[in-house]
């Protein structure tokens, strides 16, 4: 166990600031050297930086993160600016990823604050020589009130710098926060909306050539042979180089570059997947369900309690190949001089970045340099370092030259990494009295490949599977016997993280299911989920521990109930419409519901969503609610998302992936956006705040399904919808 | 190869590009303006669009022999303190998550104020239905576009 006093330590700053070096998630062995890898400055002019290695990606942490330090430091927020930190030789913990940064800097940013806020405190009580105890601070000042005297925080910035770091700080009583829990705008806007935000493919570095790589059309190909005599002739070419992965065309200009690859001719080799076909995938996932496959969760006597139900109720939900697809495309920039290398890149992985540089330079670590841009959104795609790796084998066969390698639209869309084709087996065993008894989820996929391709030992492993999994195995529901199983099926579709990573896929299938299980037996679907969490049964207790945490039973009623409430469950809905609704808990930390109103679309455009989404009512529970209009942005960006998850799909055909544009695998436009989206927070005594990012996503698409379900009579039971699944 | 003088954000600039390179390519790479932003290049996301002679275009979708004569705004232009009422509508319904395509929207809805100050709401959705947001911050952008209307954003 380290202590407070190696989390916290005063570190050098240049012209009398007064600066906190903090150890964030540190699992170092006792007697290892003190290394920051977050900063909190205050400066004489008054001002407060914070340095933390989180990328912003539209999630709102250069926002959120902020607030938690001014908290505890009793800053004006309007003087609090963040800059994002670049991996050292000694930092870890850089990734921005599973909706954990709020949670994860949570304590550490509170106790920097509260120390600094202590030093300088400290500082003006020695200068008044006064007690420490009887000066205030508030908005960057210090006050003594018996005196009337006050100093502020720039004032006492030197001073406090020679302060000891208190052992240890008193955090303030979450009643008595005066910012956490208000509505803050971002601290960046300004910069978004006059063009000066600077994202990956912005970086300009003098002397910059551009690089766009031909990649093979086919799963697994790999070049033959290549010729680059036409690419050369065209204007504004310098260089074709061969790098791991295709063909590279490095040019004065993107367009000189795009041209440049063009004109290649390149022969491509065999690809072993030249058969591979996504519609035969999915039949093959779905024929995976009949046997059970590894067990991940059992409760009572699991799948053996089906032979004893008077009847059972059976579907499989499939659910398609998915791209993140952000609007800017993914890019890297890499400049490798003097045994140097100097990225710039929009990641969500900075350390893996720097690894990758080094290994591919032959350079040691302390060797690299990586700028975290911002990015034109994440959504998971850029926790991969694929898009680094090809820039960096440019620039390390370029010396001296910088260059910012991009992906094209159709790159991005054909080349990344997806969301997992699945199928699900779902079945309900009913008793005599028609109570559901016994349940069983068979998940079936192609495991998580983004890094690395897992061993047969992986695939046969419960702790390894149940990743691959989630939403299956964490369902928040009290079944007497249930069993939930995973078979990992190969596909040579790269695999990825995805926005709530693979949740979405699961919780759709078990939230659809379970409204088809209200529908044959005549329950109401809210009823029936408040009675499987136990709302009038006290032998289903509220606590659920399941691998890597537990769940809260009355949480999840406690969102159902709330969303039910405000969205005016049980009335009726005007004539051509209907309701739906689902729920989940996101990795066992934050409760989500949705309650949706629906009606079919009356001569929907070519592409458009065949229905109209009118009204949407969340509820959601993540402990604290650091920024509520975060989080109301956040569930708005959810809906958005999970929605585009009924409109688009990735398919393959003779393995190559078959969208490019936006216009074949189409997203959400504004026409299609529902008409209203109402966020309530829920007053929660969790004394700790979660995660919002992902949560937001997986219980949507499922709520819309399930009203489109009541509304025609006929089940939607996979992804996307089409028009001709909402004829009755 | 030729050379062509473009009004830019008020200011003529002298470029020399490929008669075929498009306009975004010109701005972006040629001259560092990086505030028009690629999306997809086929003229289907809108986050490339600027003003040409104040209607909203889509710069992958323009040639540079195409540009010569005219008078573009790029989101650099329209305002550097966010004082623009389009810009300011942005701030105050707080629309963007990652931004990206945010300078796209707020000049499509520049052009669109100064067709119509006063739009419906169907018309706001029907001159932004073709610009992609991945983030969703679609809700957000409706309000902002009434309310950047009744700020003026004609102007």
């Amino acid at each position: 166990m380290t202590t407070r006093r190696s989390f916290l330590k005063v570190v050098a700053a240049s012209g009398g600031a007064l600066a906190l070096g903090i150890r964030i998630a540190g699992a170092e062995e006792p007697g290892t050297p003190f290394v920051p890898n977050a900063w909190l400055r205050v400066d004489p002019d008054g001002s407060v930086l914070i340095r933390v290695g989180k990328t912003e990606m539209g999630q709102g942490v250069r926002t959120s993160l902020p607030m938690i330090v001014a908290e505890e430091l009793d800053a004006d927020f309007a003087k609090v600016r963040i800059e994002q930190a670049s991996p050292g030789p000694d930092f870890r913990s850089l990734g921005t990823g599973g909706s954990g940064s709020i949670m994860r800097l949570w304590t550490p940013l509170r106790e920097a604050g509260a120390a600094a806020r202590a030093m300088l405190i400290a500082a003006a009580a020695a200068r008044w020589e006064v007690s420490p105890a009887a000066c205030e601070a508030r908005e960057g000042v210090v006050i003594h009130p018996g005196s009337n005297r006050r100093l502020t925080y720039g004032e006492l910035a030197a001073d406090a710098a020679k302060q000891p770091v208190p052992e240890k700080v008193a955090l303030k009583d979450p009643k008595a926060f005066r910012l956490l829990g208000t509505s803050q705008k971002r601290l960046d806007g300004v910069d978004i909306v006059t063009g000066r935000a600077q994202y990956g493919l912005d970086v300009r570095v003098p002397g910059m050539l551009y690089a766009v790589v031909a990649r093979p059309p086919q799963l697994g190909a790999k070049a033959d042979s290549f010729d680059a005599t036409e690419a050369k002739k065209v204007a504004g070419v310098r260089h074709v180089v061969e790098i791991s992965r295709g063909i590279a065309v490095v040019a004065d200009d993107t367009w000189a570059a795009m041209r440049g690859r063009d004109a290649l001719s390149i022969e491509w080799g065999e690809s072993p997947f030249a058969a591979f076909d996504g519609d035969e995938h999915l039949k093959a996932l779905e024929a995976a369900t009949a046997a059970p496959g590894i067990t991940i969760r059992k409760d009572g006597a699991g799948r053996e309690a089906m032979q004893g139900v008077s009847r059972k109720i059976e579907s499989v939900y499939l659910y398609p190949f998915a791209a993140h697809a952000p609007v800017e495309p993914v890019n890297c920039t890499a400049l490798l001089a003097d045994g140097r290398c100097t990225v710039w890149s929009p990641t969500q992985t900075p350390n893996a970045v720097q690894a990758a540089a080094a290994r591919l330079c032959g350079i040691p670590a302390e060797a690299v340099k990586v700028n975290v841009m911002l990015l034109g959104g994440g959504f998971g795609r850029r926790l991969g370092v694929d898009f680094d790796r090809e820039a960096i084998e440019v620039a390390n066969r370029i010396e001296g030259t910088p260059i910012q390698l991009v992906w094209s639209r159709d790159d991005d869309m054909k080349h990344g990494y997806f969301q997992a084709a699945s199928a699900h087996r779902m079945i309900a065993g009913l008793d005599e009295n028609g109570r559901l008894v016994a349940w069983e989820h068979r998940k079936v996929s192609s495991p998580h490949n983004a890094r690395g391709v897992p061993t047969e030992e992986d695939k046969k492993n419960p702790d390894t599977v149940r990743r691959w999994a989630w939403g299956v195995y964490d369902s928040p529901y009290a079944i007497p016997a249930a069993e939930m199983t995973y078979v990992p099926i190969d596909s040579p579709v790269p695999i990825g993280p995805w926005r709530s990573v693979f949740s979405p896929p699961s919780v759709f299938a078990r939230e659809c299911f379970l409204d088809e299980v209200a529908q044959q037996t005549r329950r109401d679907p809210l009823e029936l989920r408040l009675a499987l969490l136990g709302a009038d049964d006290p032998s289903i207790e509220n606590r659920y521990e399941i691998a890597g945490g537990g769940l809260d039973r009355a949480r999840m009623r406690g969102v159902l109930e709330l969303a039910a409430e405000k969205a005016g469950w049980g009335g009726r809905p005007a004539a051509g419409r209907s309701v739906g609704l689902a729920g989940n808990v996101f990795h066992t930390e934050t409760y989500i519901a949705y309650v949706v109103e629906v009606s079919l679309r009356k001569s929907p455009r070519a592409g458009q969503l065949p229905f109209v989404v009118h009204r949407v009512v969340c509820a959601i529970d993540c402990g604290v609610a650091v920024n509520p209009n975060g989080i109301a942005q956040q569930v708005e960006s959810g809906v958005i998302w999970s929605l585009s998850n009924m409109k688009g799909e990735i398919t393959v055909r003779e393995g190559r992936i078959q969208e490019g544009f936006y216009s074949d695998f189409p997203v959400v436009m504004i026409d299609e956006t529902p008409g209203s989206i109402e966020t309530h927070i829920v007053e929660s005594d969790d004394p700790r705040p979660h995660g919002i990012g992902e949560p937001v996503v997986c219980p949507l698409a499922p709520a819309v399904a399930n009203a489109l379900s009541r509304l025609t009579g006929s089940r939607i039971r996979r992804l996307p919808v089409r028009a001709s699944d909402l004829s009755a | 190869m030729s050379r062509r003088e473009i009004s830019i954000n008020g200011r003529r600039r002298l470029v020399e590009a490929d008669d075929r390179m498009p306009l975004l390519w010109v701005l972006r790479d040629r001259l560092g303006m990086t505030g028009t932003k690629y999306g997809c290049g086929v003229g289907v996301c809108g986050s490339c669009t600027v003003l040409e002679n104040g209607s909203a275009v889509r710069s992958c979708q323009v040639p540079f022999e195409a540009s010569g004569g005219k008078s573009y705004t790029t989101i650099e232009g329209l305002s550097s303190d966010a004082s623009d009422p389009c810009q300011r509508a942005w701030l105050a319904e707080d629309v963007s998550q990652c931004g990206y395509c945010q300078p796209g929207m707020i000049l499509e809805m520049k052009a669109l104020l100064r067709r119509r100050p006063n739009p419906s709401e169907s018309e706001v959705e029907l001159a932004l239905a073709d610009h992609v947001c991945r983030c969703g911050s679609y809700p957000r952008i409706r309000r902002a576009a009434m309310l950047a209307a009744k700020l003026g954003g004609a102007r």
